[in-house]
């Protein structure tokens, strides 16, 4: 039913191969898709949660980790409410990355984004980056830091609920007198001017 | 549903009852759903004339102040009341108040007598839309029904909007429970309503509708997906009066750009879906591209989406690589192809400030997906721009590419090829569309990348790039008229370098290989026209340029060969039949004539250039060959005095290697014949015969085949054997010739060594020294402080050795310089202007004296000026 409150964006970036779709599939399917290929583009899906009450509709843009895809997923970060930069605990490589993709966010991500880093992947024993270093960098950057397992769901769902909670704060705060009628023609509208406001531009 | 079946079996009071007090979950969350509108509408079918109800429709508190007042009387004082009115909460009371109003209607029974039922009371739209579905899904959308829904809709436009708002919900009830018949029927009922509904009442309709599409393309079923965009797609065809400003298309562009990827495991589902996601893409483009209010199509955020996703599927599809164009009923079903079609239509719709929205995003996607190199999709590409772009911007696409290539001059030479070929392949497209500065900012730019390549360290791929540039050019002026040809040669000969690094000298030849190109492209009419003073002193600077001689007179040849004859004159022969020839025109004689002595000087000088080889007379065979055709009766003289002169320098010159004299000496006989059999003048004719006669028996080493390697040992220099002046002026006699042209031409002649031997020896100094004076004005010679023009001096120029005479020549421009650099403004002034001076006034008698000396030989014609400026004799 489309009886939401909120409507926001959320965008997942980060190298290929670190679990981007594999966590959006756990998010809203509830399943840890077997031999996941690669995402071409863009992928989209949709999950609404509910947070004090309220209904909130999120729009997940999985994007593409590969080199190839970079000027069509950069183009979906400008509406973004949330970012989620996603990498791999027990890969190196993709955190060494994360400084590039803070670039690019930086470039093409309206500069109010809700900026959060993602450690995924913990179920695997041969991690390489330890939780301290993951978090001193989200600290540094002004992000939130969370790890999750796609694989054994951990804190996956904490990770769009908390997200979804924060961006609800952030709109009431902006928003509240507009929010307490609750009948649906002007909430639709209202959601629009969300858009508006969150994205700036 | 269940609720409303139980109000029928039970008794209505106790109904109420029920609901009242136990108002199960389901029941309130469903009929939160409904809008205040809605309700109200809902009581007013209860009881209350249609026009009252209207009339208090001014605002919602209005509203459930009436209702509430009309409820109240309807009911009178009951238990429940109190449970009305009573919460202080707006939204509860909406709430409490709409499911009591429902609850209470079977009392307001007796007031409507046709609405006994529970169903009869709802909305009477909402009835007909209910309507609409069949119990059992399979069956589809019920027809009479749907004609009654559309029929009413038609009747009630202003019901329209909760018409469809009531669609939206059902559909968002059934996607949610995964009842996906009932959504395909809603939907197409909506597409129904859709193309009944007029303009005028689209808008109260359309927000609902892409609500619909919204949702079920949100929906992971790729049917719902598909559908939606096909209902999307009708909307997308409907011609609006008004576009509706708040309309945002920023979802359908994501969603359907996210489609164009679509990676479903299963092939043919994967194709629907993509080829969907570009259909929707279309219809974006279709909605919004007229009007830059309802949402800036051209947007970065749109087109960075729009356009990769187009060429994605153009590229995955492969189609483009496939020879034979596939049958119409492919386009269709093949993404490729379609995305081909979109990029068509919108490259067609840009206006010129879109270009570069649209080319940035395809220039990135290029380089992201590696598609330079190869670059038969790059070419694709472009092509499908090109063809489609309105004529007036092509130019701007050439400008992009352009840009890119700037952007990408430190990629690898392959990359930088290329991009090169792609920009050649649609150079055709826009020269026609370009016009003045923009044909030399292109040519400038092409330049540019030549200038930075030579620079670069040369291996293999460089020099593939840099054959890629000049290509490029070529492709680019030979759509270009003749008369830009012209001004892009004199532009590309102005850019030619002097200076003598290595680089330069790469960037000279790649240069001259430019001009080349344009000069095969060109189409000589007319002498004056193809060589303006600009264009012809720096291209004969360049033929006497020991370095650039080969290329310079090929670029000369070129321009000169109107028939084809540069082709048959490769090899120096005796046969001249073949040749074609004209008449030579008044115009070219007046041009030749003044300029005769300017070219051959050139010429000349490289003859006397020590180091000038075999190929280096062959050329010059060719060349004045090629001159030859365009010479008559007039220009004859001049040119057998040149003949004459190379003999001398072949005769005297120390410097010159046996083989090379022997060549030159070979040079000439051919050229004596070929000049007397193009103008048949017998006698000339004859006299070659003789010599060649002569050089048969005597020396067979200088007939017409010009030799490599050849040892002599000691050259003959019989007199027999050789061009002799008198001789030469019998013949013209004979021919009905002045004799005095000849021999003055003769004794003159080496005025035109000086001029250019100053000029040309000067080195540097010189070659940047301006030249178009002089050879505008033919009989001013340039005179250098301390140049002495005497007989004795030129004799001194061809004796000396060359070392001798470089050293000298150093000393006399330092000296030059010193005297530029120390002395003052005005001593340098004085110094030169008095002596240029006398020297013009001395060369401005010779000329008029000269010009009365000739007169006899036009007797018969009027003057030349009088041919040509009649209106000013005409009194
Ligand atoms: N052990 C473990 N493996 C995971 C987890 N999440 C993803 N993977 C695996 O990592 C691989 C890549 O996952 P994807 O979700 O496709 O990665 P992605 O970030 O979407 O990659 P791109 O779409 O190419 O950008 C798959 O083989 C997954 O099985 C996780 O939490 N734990
Ligand atoms: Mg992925």
């Amino acid at each position: 039913m489309d009886d939401y409150k909120f409507l926001f964006k959320v965008v997942l970036v980060g190298n290929a191969g670190v679990g981007k779709t594999c966590l959006v599939r756990r998010f809203t399917q509830g399943l840890f898709p077997p031999g996941q290929g690669a995402t071409i583009g863009v992928d989209f899906m949709i999950k609404t949660v509910e947070i004090d009450n309220e209904k909130i509709k999120l729009q997940i843009w999985d994007t593409a980790g590969q080199e190839r895809f970079r000027s069509i997923t950069q183009s979906y970060y400008r509406s973004a409410h949330a970012l989620i930069l996603v990498y791999d605990i027990s890969c190196q490589p993709t955190f060494d990355c994360l400084p590039d993709w803070l670039r690019e966010i930086e470039e093409y991500a309206s500069s109010k984004v809700l900026r959060v880093l993602v450690g995924n992947k913990i179920d695997r024993d041969d991690r390489e980056i330890p939780t301290r270093v993951g978090e001193d960098f989200a600290q540094r950057h002004n992000m939130y830091y969370l790890e999750t397992s796609a694989k054994e769901s951990d804190n996956v769902e904490k990770l769009f609920n908390q997200i979804a909670a924060e961006l609800m704060e952030q709109a009431r705060c902006k928003e509240l007198p507009r929010y307490d009628d609750g009948n649906l023609q002007n909430m639709n509208r209202r959601t629009t001017s969300v858009d508006v406001t969150c994205c700036g531009n | 549903m269940k609720p409303r079946e139980r109000c029928k079996e039970k008794d209505p009071y106790e109904k109420f009852v029920e609901i009242s007090c136990s108002s199960s979950s389901r029941w309130k969350k469903r009929e939160k759903m409904n809008t205040v509108s809605l309700n109200f509408n809902f009581l007013n079918d209860v009881g209350r004339p249609h026009v009252l109800f209207r009339a208090s429709n001014r605002d919602a508190g209005m509203r459930r102040f009436d209702a509430q007042k009309m409820l109240r009387s309807r009911l009178g004082s009951h238990r429940h009341f109190e449970e009305i009115s009573s919460p202080c909460n707006v939204e509860n009371l909406r709430n409490t108040f709409h499911m009591n109003a429902m609850a209470y209607l079977p009392f307001s029974a007796p007031a409507l007598p046709s609405c006994f039922s529970c169903t009869c009371v709802r909305p009477r739209y909402k009835r007909l839309v209910d309507n609409i579905f069949p119990p059992n899904p399979q069956d589809g959308l019920i027809k009479s029904n749907m004609e009654k829904l559309t029929f009413y809709s038609l009747s009630s436009p202003e019901k329209l909007d909760r018409i469809s708002e009531y669609l939206f919900q059902r559909v968002s009830r059934d996607i949610s429970r995964k009842r996906t018949s009932y959504v395909i029927m809603a939907m197409e009922a909506m597409d129904q309503l859709l193309a009944a509904c007029h303009a005028q009442t689209l808008n109260l309709f359309a927000e609902s509708f892409l609500k619909m599409v919204q949702k079920l393309l949100e929906s992971t079923e790729p049917d719902l997906q598909i559908l939606a965009t096909q209902s999307f797609v009708k909307f997308a065809n409907i011609e609006e009066d008004t576009p509706s400003y708040h309309r945002r298309y920023d979802f359908f562009v994501s969603k359907f750009s996210s489609m164009c990827h679509s990676s479903h495991i299963d092939p043919t589902t994967r194709n629907m879906i993509r080829l969907a996601g570009i259909r929707g893409l279309k219809g974006v483009i279709k909605k919004t591209v007229s009007d830059d209010l309802v949402e800036n199509i051209w947007e970065p955020v749109h087109m960075d989406k729009i356009i990769p996703s187009l060429l994605f599927n153009m590229h995955d599809s492969k189609y483009y690589s496939s020879v034979t164009k596939t049958d119409r009923e492919d386009v269709k079903n093949n993404p490729g192809q379609m995305a081909d079609a979109c990029l068509k239509e919108l490259v067609g719709r840009a206006s010129f400030g879109n270009v570069k929205s649209v080319l940035k995003p395809v220039l990135r996607h290029l380089d992201n997906h590696d598609l330079w190199v190869p670059n038969d999709f790059a070419v694709h590409t472009f092509r499908v721009i090109m063809f489609s772009i309105q004529r007036q911007y092509s130019y701007a696409v050439v400008e992009n590419l352009m840009y890119h290539l700037d952007e990408n001059s430190n990629c690898s030479a392959k990359k930088r090829t290329s991009i090169t070929h792609v920009l050649s392949k649609i150079m055709s497209f826009s020269a026609d569309e370009c016009i003045g500065p923009s044909v030399l900012e292109i040519i400038n730019s092409l330049l540019g990348h030549i200038r930075i390549s030579a620079a670069r360290r040369q291996d293999a791929s460089e020099t593939t790039y840099m054959e890629a540039l000049i290509s490029c050019l070529g492709e680019f002026t030979a759509h270009l008229p003749d008369y830009q040809k012209v001004e892009i040669m004199v532009f590309i000969l102005s850019k030619i370098p002097s200076e003598n690094s290595q680089t330069d000298i790469l960037l000279r030849e790649m240069l001259l290989k430019s001009l080349l190109i344009v000069a095969k492209n060109y189409t000589n009419v007319s002498l004056s026209g193809t060589f303006p003073a600009p264009l012809l002193g720096p291209l004969l600077r360049l033929c006497s340029h020991p370095e650039t001689s080969l290329l310079g007179q090929e670029v000369l040849q070129v321009l000169l060969d109107r028939h084809g004859n540069l082709l048959r004159l490769q090899e120096p022969s005796f046969e001249t039949c073949y040749l074609v020839s004209e008449p030579v025109s008044r115009p070219d004689a007046m041009f030749l004539k003044k300029y005769e002595e300017d070219i051959y000087s050139s010429l000349l000088l490289t003859v006397t250039d020590p180091g000038h080889t075999v190929q280096g007379a062959l050329t010059l065979y060719t060349t004045l060959a090629l001159i030859g055709i365009m010479v008559n009766l007039h220009t004859l003289p001049t040119y057998l005095a040149l003949l004459v002169r190379i003999q001398d320098i072949a005769l005297n010159n120390h410097s010159l290697s046996i083989l090379q004299k022997i060549n030159l000496h070979s040079l000439v006989v051919i050229l004596l014949n070929l000049i007397a059999n193009l103008l048949t003048l017998s006698p000339l004719q004859a006299y070659a015969r003789q010599i060649i006669e002569f050089r048969r028996s005597g020396a067979p080493y200088m007939l017409e085949d010009l030799k490599e390697n050849y040892v002599v040992e000691e050259m003959t220099t019989e007199t027999s054997l050789m061009l002799d002046e008198g001789k030469l002026a019998e013949c013209l006699r004979e021919c009905g010739l002045d004799i005095n042209t000849l021999s003055r031409v003769l004794t003159h002649r080496h005025s035109w060594i000086d001029s250019t031997s100053g000029n040309m020896r000067g080195s540097n100094l010189d070659l940047t020294a301006d030249l178009d004076s002089a050879t505008s004005t033919p009989g001013y010679q340039r005179k250098y402080p301390n140049e002495e023009l005497t007989f004795e001096s030129m004799k001194k120029i061809l004796t000396e050795s060359p070392e001798v005479y470089k050293i000298l020549e150093a000393k006399r421009q330092r000296e030059l310089f010193d005297l530029f650099r120390n002395s003052t403004f005005e001593d340098i002034v004085n110094h030169n202007t008095v002596k240029d001076e006398d020297t013009l006034q001395c060369k401005l008698e010779e000329i008029l004296s000269r010009t009365q000396l000739s007169k006899p030989t036009f007797e018969n014609q009027p003057p030349i000026f009088e041919t040509l400026f009649p209106e000013l004799f005409s009194c």
